[in-house]
């Protein structure tokens, strides 16, 4: 509507990855880069996606099943583009040891690693905030404001970034999950992972009834606090571990 | 020692460092020629008036043409622009081979002198306007002339405070990056690829000007006048041969090209890492993601993008420039465009540092960033942008 609800709007989505990203990514410059190469990586899934998807663009406009089938195939499509992402960081974490060897410092430790995933989770919630809502907020910086069909009582720009903060929660959180069930080999957040991923973007489909936001935007939060419980024991499961496994010399 | 309270540090802590001190100014830099796109181009009826420059000399674009045509004109005038800057590099090499070291710099400090009161005079007319900013001509001309007093003195001189030098680079770059993406539109990314070719031949092949310019320098053991913005100061307080100077090619249409070098003896490369080693004794140590402790090596050249003689990395200000007036043109499109390219060309960017790493010599930084930025435009434009709209005006996000 004016300058101001167009910076609210952006801060509204980007608002907790920006504190996160001033209090722990930019204290580490290494982190920074990871940040960056994460949210290309993810532009590169889209631009893909949308290449594929593209001829049989634009979908009709009221049936739901094309847009399950999207939904399917780009969250199918990430979810593996995830994986190959946690083997190239496999690869990059040796490259870091052995670096760490020949200068002889001490080797990466856990939190250097759950910060490297945070660092990763956040630039695919970022790239996510980006484009599906950031870049069209550019008329949000007007006059006037835009309401959507669907969901006449709240402007489109609030409830997309609304919708855009809930889903870089879980993206963040779930690319931690992620990595650390890759590296223990741990099913469980192995499979969590995908079905959140699916599920959060399946509720999206909700908004299609009339005044389906109602029910589903709720829905997507709980499935982001959902994510970020999980995230938070595991992480807390592993540190309460790894420091009974050091010892009684405290770092 | 108390084990307790040290916290041992981490390679985590500090890798990366001279990356992130040439992505911060690159990325201020794209900021600011994206806000100032955004702010002064709202007015379509304002930006009729077309802009002659040698760029765009042979021919100059209006609506009312076809496709072919605009290509065919956009072509010329890359064409011509090109041999313009050509010209003028084989000038400066013949300058310099003429030892006329001294007009070089003075001819840089009056250019740079232009740019900031004349380009950066007429913006901020352009944004006074924009914003209804009350303030009197005189003051205004005073103002004007201080900065861009200051600017010259801070490009010129060794012993400025380096964050004021950097400061007025990145400015001198916004101001001419923001003069150039007023070209017309097919015009703009035509000029933009032949630049990135030309940087790839003038500096790898061996009749290239800038490899001539460098080989030259080194032949000579001299300096080369260079305007390179440098991520860390590299001034000692001892060691006043190291210094930065400028050279400036202007063109009729103020426009500044190329990204110089500089080049090290080898007795000051061997005093410096020594500095560093006690210095590093002293701190932690500051671990270069690239390695640029290499004492045997005579050489280290900068050009395009380099190494500069304390390990920070120099990238031209020309790379600057053009980066910019990428990402301000697709500004003129769309902010999805803006992001995605500038990521493109972040990563092309380091592309280029990893390959600087491995090659060990001067390398030209326009072309991975510009091919990946145009690839990434026309992707974005004519893929990214359907697919995300479709998806999220109907709010089906994943």
């Amino acid at each position: 509507m004016t300058v101001a609800a167009g910076i609210g709007y952006a801060l509204l989505a980007l608002g907790p990855s920006l504190s996160l990203f001033v209090s722990v990514i930019s204290r580490k410059p290494f982190l920074i880069l990871t940040l960056l190469s994460s949210t290309l990586v993810w532009l590169v899934s889209l631009i893909v996606l949308s290449g594929l998807w593209r001829p049989f663009l634009p979908l009709k406009a009221n049936v739901v099943w094309p847009y399950a089938l999207l939904v399917l195939s780009s969250v199918c499509f990430q979810e593996a583009l995830r994986f190959l992402f946690w083997k190239l960081y496999m690869r990059l974490e040796d490259v870091l040891d052995s670096f760490a060897d020949r200068i002889s410092r001490p080797r990466l430790f856990l939190t250097d690693k759950l910060q490297i995933a945070l660092a990763g989770g956040l630039g695919h919630g970022v790239a996510h905030a980006v484009f599906f809502c950031l870049s069209l907020l550019t008329p949000a910086f007007g006059p006037a404001t835009f309401y959507v069909d669907r969901f006449s009582k709240v402007p489109f720009f609030l409830i997309s970034a609304i919708i855009a903060l809930a889903f870089v929660t879980i993206h963040t959180f779930s690319m931690v999950i992620a990595f650390e069930g890759y590296a223990k080999g741990n099913k469980v957040d192995q499979v969590i992972v995908p079905v959140i991923h699916l599920s959060a973007g399946m509720l999206t489909l909700v908004n299609f009834a009339s005044e389906g936001c109602v029910i589903g935007v709720p829905l997507l939060y709980l499935v982001a606090s959902l994510t970020l419980l999980h995230c938070g024991k595991m992480v807390w499961q592993r540190l309460i571990e790894s420091r009974n496994q050091s010892g009684p010399t405290l770092r | 020692m108390d084990r307790n309270h040290q916290r041992t540090r981490s390679i985590l802590d500090s890798l990366g460092q001279e990356l992130i001190g040439i992505l911060t100014p690159v990325s201020i830099c794209m900021f600011t020629v994206v806000l100032l796109v955004c702010l002064l181009n709202s007015d379509p009826s304002s930006s009729s008036a077309s802009f002659s420059s040698i760029a765009t000399a042979a021919y100059s674009e209006t609506d009312s043409d076809s496709s072919w045509d605009k290509l065919l004109g956009a072509f010329l005038n890359s064409l011509v622009f090109v041999a313009a800057i050509t010209v003028a590099t084989f000038l400066l090499v013949l300058l310099f081979y003429l030892r006329c070291v001294n007009f070089l710099k003075i001819y840089m400090g009056f250019s740079a002198f232009i740019v900031l009161a004349n380009l950066g005079g007429e913006i901020l007319v352009l944004l006074i306007d924009r914003f209804r900013f009350p303030i009197d001509s005189v003051t205004f001309l005073i103002l004007l002339f201080n900065f861009s007093v200051v600017g010259v003195f801070a490009v010129f001189m060794s012993r400025f405070s380096i964050l004021i030098t950097q400061g007025y680079l990145v400015v001198i770059g916004v101001l001419v990056a923001y003069f150039f993406t007023m070209l017309p539109e097919w015009t703009t990314w035509v000029l933009l690829v032949a630049l990135a070719l030309y940087d790839l031949a003038a500096v790898l092949l061996p009749v290239g000007p800038l490899r001539l310019l460098v080989e030259m320098a080194i032949s000579r053991d001299e300096d080369i006048p260079a305007l390179v913005y440098e991520a860390r100061p590299v001034i000692r307080n001892n060691d006043s041969r190291l210094v930065q100077r400028r050279v400036w090619r202007e063109q009729r249409s103020n426009v500044n090209d190329d990204d110089l070098e500089n080049n090290e003896v080898v007795t000051v490369v061997r005093v410096e890492t020594q500095e560093e080693e006690e210095e590093e004794q002293r701190s932690e140590i500051s671990v270069p993601l690239i390695d640029s402790s290499r004492p045997e090596s005579s050489e280290t050249f900068l050009e395009g993008i380099g190494l500069g003689s304390s390990g920070a990395i120099k990238l031209g200000l020309g790379d600057f420039i053009f980066y910019s007036v990428l990402v301000g043109r697709a500004a003129m499109y769309d902010l999805m465009t803006v992001y995605a390219c500038y990521l493109a060309i972040i990563a092309g960017l380091g592309v280029t540092l990893m390959l600087l790493s491995v090659y060990q010599k001067a390398l030209p930084a326009l072309p991975v960033s510009i091919m990946l930025g145009v690839v990434f435009y026309f992707l974005a434009r004519l893929f990214l942008e359907v697919f995300v709209v479709q998806c999220s005006s109907n709010l089906v996000m994943f």
